[in-house]
């Protein structure tokens, strides 16, 4: 797929996405505003029952910016995840057209998915700035020139790491006439094992070698603390090799996914 | 009466035989509430491995909320959660005219006519939970409280279809319902949690205006504490007041549906 044809599909897909900014809008300010103070009241009330200054190694501030990192990035590694549509594409029959394009198809639904993001970094922008400006960045947490590079870095691969997460389960769809509940399982799953509804370093000790070697760390948890200035260089980049070789060993599954799909794919739809 | 309990039989026929066609996904459902279940389950206990109280609730009371929580959810998944998904779709696509044209309710046709045979079975497992959370309560609960819970849950669950339909209605004149729909599933997590963890601005909201509070959290209040006169009135107000509410945006949903060109 040519540089040009993806920058197409993606301008096009956040354009789409943009053009209802009412239910941008909604969404962003409402949903960010909701699930950030469900976390801050829940905590609240966990480190003033328990009297506690630190828990999992966070203070209570530190804990909050944590939370409103990893909404915000988790935002744009997951993208509009609802709009990843291969089920539907080979549920409906409408994957026929794309089998006639002169490019890939995984790269065309890449490059929709890319699109989506930019409706979630323009939110990353506007309340991550607002968020470190009016509170500030606590004692425990180092935000500088240098973590940001890398959390763009980290984002852009969990971003592919995500999609490459995904999109074999979508594709579950030649064979199962939907797939909706395993994408809703795996959003479960993501949040949960990802780092989205508790810093991993809460888990027990127990837990921990299970969580590292699955994907999932490398979602949310890895980028939102890399941001924070919890992860050194070293963890960084063993952490982006690490799902660089993820997106490689789930590409090759994908291929033969794929390639016993599309011989079971009858292109007649519902 | 006996005609609606009669259609809703039908109703439980067609919905178990469709469930049937589509066995795979009918699997892939309920291990997806398992896994939601397993999520809700490990989040708290994740916690309380590192916190004694939240809310001033113990382990053994934070699972009796979580798994009360559970089994209003799949009450809310099995009876009306399929038909409130398609009915922004029927509105603007003006399917709405088929549950018009019926010589019933057309808000209870809407509302109930899809039974979601899967959720089912997600609802046997959340109720075995339930009681698994009863039994592991170190103090004896008593029959009469029990009773008097599921009764405050059967009713969560009923003021969760309320709640969600606060948000469907709307799209009889603004279309769109994607962000109405982000927008609720949002606010519902609020259901998610024990209400006195939140200021009483929000505890306010969650009890009155969008009684998520009542899904799980004043139920398991009512386990605790006992049920009290003010309580009682409090949850019965509450839902005639959004029941009578919910109906009538539905008229005046109705009298702005335009069929197709809506």
């Amino acid at each position: 797929m040519s540089p040009r044809l993806f920058l197409h599909v993606f301008t096009i897909q956040s354009r789409k996405l943009m053009s209802y900014r009412a239910d941008f809008w909604v969404s962003s300010v409402f949903a960010f505003l909701t699930e950030l103070a469900i976390m801050y009241f829940l905590w609240r009330a966990i480190f003033a029952e328990s009297g506690m200054d630190r828990i999992g190694g966070f203070s209570f501030e530190a804990l909050i910016l944590y939370y409103v990192a990893a909404i915000l990035l988790g935002k744009l590694i997951r993208g509009n995840d609802r709009d990843v549509t291969v089920s539907t594409d080979i549920y409906e029959g409408s994957l026929t057209r794309y089998l006639l394009y002169p490019s890939s198809y995984f790269k065309f639904k890449y490059a929709e998915h890319v699109g989506t993001m930019i409706p979630s970094a323009i939110q990353l922008v506007i309340f991550g700035v607002l968020y470190l400006s009016l509170s500030g960045a606590p004692a425990d947490v180092h935000v500088t020139p240098a973590t940001v590079g890398m959390t763009v870095i980290s984002v852009a691969v969990s971003n592919l790491l995500h999609f490459a997460l995904l999109y074999p389960i979508q594709l579950v769809a030649f064979w199962a006439d939907n797939v909706w509940s395993l994408n809703v399982m795996f959003r479960f799953a993501c949040m949960m094992l990802g780092g989205l509804l508790l810093p991993l370093s809460m888990f027990p000790e127990w837990a921990r070698p299970v969580l590292n070697v699955l994907p999932f760390r490398y979602l949310f948890d890895v980028p939102a603390m890399t941001l924070l200035g919890r992860h050194s260089v070293a963890e960084w980049m063993t952490g982006v090799a690490a799902s660089l070789l993820w997106i490689a060993a789930l590409g090759i599954a994908t291929r033969l996914i794929w390639n016993r799909g599309t011989k079971s794919y009858t292109g007649v739809g519902i | 009466m006996i005609r609606y309990l009669r259609l809703y039989l039908h109703f439980l026929r067609f919905s178990f035989s469709r469930a049937f066609e589509f066995r795979l996904d009918f699997y892939f459902r309920i291990l997806m509430d398992c896994v939601y279940y397993s999520v809700h389950l490990a989040f708290f206990a994740i916690i309380f491995a590192r916190a004694g109280v939240v809310g001033g609730w113990t382990l053994d009371q934070t699972y009796i909320f979580v798994c009360g929580f559970l089994v209003a959810d799949a009450i809310h998944m099995t009876i009306f959660a399929n038909n409130l998904w398609m009915l922004p779709v029927f509105i603007n696509r003006g399917d709405l005219d088929y549950y018009l044209l019926r010589p019933v309710s057309s808000l209870f046709f809407v509302s109930v006519r899809d039974f979601a045979a899967n959720s089912f079975v997600n609802l046997v497992i959340a109720a075995g939970l339930v009681a698994w959370a009863i039994a592991r309560y170190p103090e004896p609960l008593g029959a009469v409280r029990i009773a008097i819970f599921a009764g405050f849950i059967l009713l969560g669950a009923f003021l969760t279809y309320l709640s969600r339909m606060l948000f469907v209605i709307p799209v009889f004149w603004i279309h769109s319902s994607r962000g109405l729909e982000d927008l609720y599933y949002t606010i519902d997590n609020l259901a998610e949690r024990p209400h006195q963890i939140f200021p009483r601005w929000i505890r306010w909201a969650i009890l009155t205006a969008l009684p998520l509070a009542f899904v799980s959290s004043v139920p398991s209040h009512v386990l605790f504490e006992g049920l009290t006169i003010e309580r009682l009135a409090h949850a019965t107000a509450v839902t005639l007041g959004l029941f009578a509410f919910v109906v009538f945006a539905w008229r005046r949903g109705l009298s702005a549906y335009s069929s197709a060109s809506s």
